[in-house]
Formats: structure tokens, C-alpha cells, sequence
């Protein structure tokens, strides 16, 4: 569990916020009743002990031995403590045997526990003191036994009600967590299955406006907005094809008609020439369009499940002859087969281009190969060439970029691009390694489950991100 | 007898282009700049092969194909599409058709794969065992291949490429109808990739023998055949 992770810290402050509200509610009510019932208990004492010393006063320490007589017997106040003793300390009358030990007259009334005559246990009683003018001594009080039985009661059904609520204080944490995750949850989903491809899906809504329902309005309409913009560069894109290609087609028949009928060698090799320059015109749009589509996600409907090692298999085979002939080897590295749902097309021309590229800038064996790791597959294509030195390598990967060693070659610098494209249009990335000797081009295609966190695909992190991250997989 | 096709194509001089070679090859071709015109002929259900263009004003060529194919009419269709991107490719042959060509094309590339559609209309049903080019035998189930008694040793992809082009005997192939048919690889890696395999097969046929079967097509593609 991460402690700095936002839905810990939450259900944290759940918890906390559950157990002192539970707290003062529990001790707070105790103290108040508490103290409720002292004040009664003194009160009741002290108007007895004021009505007694009248008696005193008007009629000295007999009428008070009388009075004091007559409550004791008509035992109304059960809970009054009533005592007095002469100057030696001889009780004269009163419920106590003798003055309580420790006792001295006071302002205040102290909490004692005493044994009276007739009662098995000692009570808890707040008893005050007064000196007679005699000698003698009155000591007045209330008992709280049976109040401090039930406060003790009420301790303990407050410890456990705390202990109670500490565990509904961390369900409630749990359950409150869970319902952010939740509410979170189909929006994540449905931003990934987004970035895989599926432009239509929305968050569903519950019709809720709290926090969540603002967010998940606010994520369908970007998407909305996303989506809208996609439809209008393929509209873009489409419209640019049609308008560059079909110049380009009535070019490519008119020097096809006239290569038909020209006979003269010179002209023969000038009209072979124009078409190759044509021909080499339409790939580059056609690859730059390709390029285009597939960062913008276009093309995703038509992923089909398709065998990897097969589709391997197939490319050495086309290209076998024509490496041999340049006195290389190609080799095929599979360890097992990997289905996977790609664009076919696509991903052909993106290894193709790999080959291409090794068999134009690169030396030595050419190695296909095709892994598995941490639910990353792994299509590769290396060499046992130069290489591509680190600092150039993420260039290398840009559009209408070629490195110095390459300028003189065929094509505009697309290929890599192209590939890295393919790549994202997968959900994946692309890496450049150095293989002492060689280079090592990896297409990492995730099928990382929905719940993964997302990763990083902004347009600009993305290379460098790729190439530091994915690294891990190529070392192991 | 001479075959029809009917070109449905918006574009005046595309249209011209096209027909005018074809009309060269021998072909008769019939025309129509709309969806709705082409709709309209095509439904005569005399032609041989229909020619259609992705994007036609008025009715669209997928709406134009999916009422041709609705209406029952199995007449070979091959599209013609500015729309390079593979995904267009993919609509267009799980839509009926049934053959895809990205603009811009070569006119030999369409004028195979309009021979090849026709033929594949035509062909035979029975499955056959054993294929012939003149004295070039393949047969399919012992896997032997032999021209005038002489045995030759072939590597399984050189065996399916001449399985391929025996298949397609005195039919002009290109490079990317190779691709297609023997690999079902969808992109033209731009070099002499085919050129090589080719020419190894030839090695094998028609080394020292007096008449070569495997010819090169100027500015097309690749012949099996007894005529040069």
C-alpha cells in the first residue's frame, strides 16, 4: 500500500475524522452526565445541610438531634447521609456509626466511601463537615453509589462502542474508497480503450452532478472534441490523396503510353527514369499519409487477430533470396507463437521497412525475432552493422530525417517513422539499441489489461519515454 | 470473342487513360461518369468485369458495389481508390469486391489483375493435381516438379511461387500480385525483392533447356508460358 498514494490519505482521514467524532461524542455525553449528577447529589445535600443548621440555630443541638432523628426514620431521602456526634465524637444521631475517618470540616464536599450500619458494602457518598458551636460535629452528604455503578457500566459500554466504532470507521474508509475507484474506474476504462482505439466509447453517466459526474462530463466531451477533430484530418488527409494522387495517376498513364510506343533508346531510359521518380513520388506520399493516419488512431477498426511468428516466417521467406545475394543470412528467433490483434497491412510494411533498412544501411546476419515479456510482445529486427550511435537514435526516429551515413540512399527518411507510427497506433512504442555490433530496432506492442495505469502518450514524452523505459525489456 | 467492361469513373482524363488502353488490349469498354449511370448499366449483367471508382459523385462506389452485390450480380469487380491507407483496402475487399488498386497505379498492374478476375470467374472448379506448362509438370499431391523428364529440386517457397504461376499460365503477374497470391503480403517493399526469387526459379526451369518459360514483361511483372 502507497502512503502517499490520494485514495490512502483519504480513507485515512475517514477514519480519523469517524474516530473522534465517536470519541467525543461517547466521553463527552459520560463527562456531561457525569458531572450532572454531582451537581444533583451536592445540591440535595446542601439544601438538607442549610434546613439543619436553621433548626440549629433556632433551636440548639437538641431540636437538631430531633430533626436530624425524624429524617433518618422517615427514611424519604434513602440517599442522605446524615450524622452528628457530640464534642468527644459520640454519635448522638444520624445513618453513620461515627464521623468518617479523615474527615475535617471543609468548604467543599469530598467523595468518600463509607460503610453505613445495615448496609453490606461500602457506598461512595460526598459527605461535608460543619463544627458545631458544642463541639459537636454535622456531617451532611449524599449517597452516589448506585450513579457510580452505572457510570462504571457506562465506561465500559463506551469502551466498547469505541472499539465498535473503529472498525465502522475503517469500513467506512474502505467502502468510501472503493466507491471513488469505482466512480473512477469507468472512466479510466474508457479512456483506455480510447487510446486503444475505440473512438466511440463515452463514460456512462448516472445523471449525478457532484465532482465525478463534472469530471466524467468534462471527459466526454474532450473526447467528443477528439473525435471530431480525427474525423476531420481523416476527411483532411483523405481529400490531399485524392488531390495529389490523381495528377499523379494521369502522370504515371501518360508516361506509360508513351513508354508503349517509344522506341528510341535514349528516350527508352529517360521515360524509365520519369516513372521510377513517379513511382518513388507516390510511395513517400503514400507512406507520409500512412504515417499520419496511424498516429491519429485511424485504422484500429480493422485489427485482426494474426499470428506473429507466421507473419515472421512469411517476411524471411520473401526476403531470404534477396540477403543471401548480398552474402548475409536472415534468421528467424521465435520462441513461441503469439497472437495478437494487429493491422496486417500495416505492420507488414512497418517490418518490411526494418528489413529494408538493414538490408540498406546495415551489415552482418539479419535476426527476426519474436518474445514475450511482462505482457509486452516483442517484435524485433537486428543487424550486426554500425549501428546507430545513442545520441542520434531518437532523430533517427523523426520524420523526413535521415542521418548523415544514410543521405545518399533511396527514400526520405520516412521508414523509421513509419514504423514507430505502426507502433503507436498499437498501443506500443519503438526502441533503438546498440547490439556491439549492430542495432537492435524493437516494436513493443502492449497488451497490458485495462486497469494498468495509462501511460504517457503525448506526443512529444513519447520517443524518449519509449527509449528509456522499454529499455528494461531488452536487457533482460 | 472480345470481353466488356464497364469503367464507372468520375474523372474524365483517369477514364480516358483507361479505357484508351484498354481498348488497345482489345477490350471493349463501356462508360459512365456517376454512380447512378454505372449502377444502371451494370445491372444489363453483361459485362465481364466492372472497373469502379471509390469516390463517385451522387451514389459512392461502396453504395454503387453493395447494390450490385445485393441485387444478386457476381460480375468481378476491381475498385479503384485515391484512398491509399491499408484500412481502406481491407473495406474494400470484405465489402464484395474483388480486387483493391490505390491510385496512382501502373496500367499494366490493373490490366493483370482485370485478366486475373476474369479468369478466376472462369476457372475451372474441379481441384487440380497436376499442372502443366508446356513440358514443365507440377504435380501437387507427390509434391515433384520435372520438365521433359528431368527432375528438379525446388525449396518450398520456390514451390509455391511456380504452383502460383502455373496457376496463372500465359497471364502476366506483377510484383505485388506475387505478393498477394503467394505470400499474402500487403506491401511492395520497393526492391528487386521479387526480382530475385524469380530469377532463381529461372535458374532451375529453364537453365540449358532450348525454349524458357519464365518470362520478364517489360515494365509489368513476370510470364509463364511456351510462346516468348
Amino acid at each position: 500500500m502507497n502512503l502517499r498514494s490520494t485514495t490512502v490519505r483519504f480513507a485515512g482521514l475517514v477514519f480519523l475524522f469517524q474516530i473522534i467524532a465517536g470519541a467525543v461524542l461517547l466521553f463527552g455525553l459520560g463527562a456531561l452526565l457525569r458531572s450532572q449528577s454531582r451537581d444533583d447529589a451536592i445540591r440535595a445535600a446542601e439544601t438538607m445541610r442549610a434546613d439543619l443548621l436553621g433548626t440549629y440555630a433556632e433551636g440548639g443541638t437538641p431540636a437538631l438531634t430531633t430533626a436530624i432523628e425524624m429524617r433518618t426514620h422517615r427514611r424519604i431521602e434513602r440517599s442522605a447521609v446524615l450524622f452528628l456526634s457530640d464534642a468527644r465524637g459520640q454519635a448522638r444521631a444520624g445513618n453513620l456509626a461515627r464521623v468518617p475517618l479523615g474527615l475535617v470540616p471543609t468548604r467543599t464536599y469530598v467523595l468518600m466511601k463509607v460503610a453505613r450500619p445495615g448496609h453490606a458494602a461500602a457506598e461512595a457518598m460526598f459527605l461535608r463537615a460543619a463544627r458545631l458551636r458544642d463541639g459537636g460535629m454535622l456531617v451532611t452528604g449524599t449517597v452516589v453509589e448506585s450513579e457510580r455503578q452505572l457510570f462504571a457500566q457506562l465506561e465500559r459500554a463506551t469502551m466498547l462502542a469505541l472499539i465498535l466504532s473503529i472498525l465502522f470507521a475503517g469500513f467506512a474508509a474502505f467502502v468510501s474508497t472503493r466507491l471513488i475507484l469505482d466512480r473512477l474506474r469507468a472512466t479510466v476504462a474508457t479512456l483506455g480503450s480510447v487510446r486503444r482505439g475505440d473512438m466511440s466509447r463515452r463514460v456512462p453517466r448516472d445523471g449525478a452532478s457532484d465532482a465525478f459526474g463534472l469530471l466524467e462530463d468534462e471527459v466526454n466531451l474532450t473526447l467528443d472534441r477528439v473525435e471530431a477533430l480525427n474525423a476531420e484530418l481523416k476527411l483532411a488527409t483523405d481529400a490531399l490523396a485524392h488531390d495529389l494522387k490523381s495528377p499523379l495517376t494521369r502522370l504515371q498513364f501518360a508516361l506509360e503510353s508513351v513508354a508503349r510506343t517509344v522506341t528510341e533508346p535514349a528516350a527508352q531510359g529517360a521515360v524509365d527514369q520519369a516513372l521510377a521518380e513517379s513511382e518513388r513520388l507516390l510511395v513517400m506520399i503514400e507512406t507520409a499519409l500512412s504515417i499520419t493516419r496511424a498516429e491519429a488512431g485511424i485504422g484500429r477498426e480493422n485489427f485482426t487477430p494474426t499470428n506473429l511468428a507466421e507473419m515472421l516466417e512469411t517476411i524471411v521467406e520473401i526476403y531470404a533470396p534477396m540477403v543471401e545475394d548480398e552474402g548475409r543470412a536472415i534468421i528467424l528467433d521465435v520462441a513461441e507463437p503469439v497472437e495478437v490483434p494487429i493491422h496486417p497491412q500495416l505492420m507488414d510494411q512497418a517490418i518490411g521497412n526494418l528489413v529494408d533498412n538493414t538490408l540498406k544501411y546495415g551489415a552482418g546476419t539479419i535476426t527476426l525475432s519474436l518474445a514475450q515479456r511482462g505482457g509486452c510482445t516483442i517484435i524485433s529486427v537486428a543487424d550486426e552493422g554500425q549501428g546507430i550511435p545513442a545520441d542520434q537514435r531518437i532523430e533517427a526516429l523523426s520524420r523526413f530525417t535521415r542521418l548523415d551515413h544514410a543521405r545518399r540512399g533511396w527514400g526520405a527518411g520516412l521508414g523509421l517513422s513509419l514504423v514507430q507510427a505502426v507502433a503507436h497506433l498499437h498501443g506500443g512504442s519503438v526502441e533503438l539499441r546498440d547490439c556491439a555490433p549492430g542495432l537492435k530496432v524493437a516494436i513493443l506492442l502492449d497488451s497490458a489489461p485495462l486497469d494498468t495505469p495509462l501511460r504517457d502518450t503525448g506526443p512529444r514524452g513519447r520517443s524518449t519515454r519509449s527509449l528509456s523505459d522499454g529499455r528494461k525489456y531488452l536487457d533482460g | 470473342m472480345t470481353q466488356k467492361i464497364l469503367l464507372i469513373e468520375d474523372d474524365p482524363t483517369t477514364a480516358d487513360f483507361i479505357s484508351g488502353g484498354l481498348t488497345e488490349e482489345r477490350f471493349t469498354v463501356d462508360r459512365a461518369a456517376n454512380g447512378r449511370d454505372g449502377l444502371f448499366l451494370a445491372t444489363d449483367g453483361s459485362y465481364d468485369c466492372i472497373i469502379l471508382d471509390r469516390m463517385l459523385p451522387g451514389l459512392d462506389g461502396m453504395a454503387v458495389l453493395a447494390a450490385l452485390r445485393g441485387a444478386g450480380i457476381a460480375t468481378p469487380v476491381i475498385i479503384l481508390s485515391a484512398l491509399g491507407s491499408a484500412e481502406d483496402r481491407i473495406e474494400g475487399l470484405t465489402s464484395g469486391s474483388d480486387d483493391y488498386l490505390v491510385k496512382p497505379f501502373a496500367f499494366a498492374e490493373l490490366l493483370a489483375r482485370i485478366r486475373l478476375v476474369i479468369r478466376r470467374g472462369h476457372a475451372a472448379a474441379a481441384p487440380e493435381t497436376v499442372l502443366r506448362c508446356d513440358d514443365l509438370e507440377m504435380n501437387l499431391l507427390s509434391r515433384r516438379v520435372q520438365r521433359g523428364g528431368r527432375q528438379i529440386e525446388l525449396q518450398p517457397r520456390e514451390f509455391r511461387l511456380l504452383e502460383f504461376l502455373l496457376r496463372h499460365v500465359d497471364e502476366v503477374v506483377t510484383r505485388t500480385i506475387l505478393l498477394e497470391g503467394v505470400w499474402d503480403y500487403h506491401f511492395d517493399p520497393g526492391t528487386n525483392v521479387i526480382d530475385v526469387h524469380l530469377s532463381r526459379l529461372r535458374r532451375k526451369i529453364d537453365e540449358g533447356e532450348a525454349r524458357p518459360l519464365l518470362h520478364t514483361v517489360r515494365g509489368a511483372g513476370y510470364r509463364i508460358g511456351a510462346q516468348p
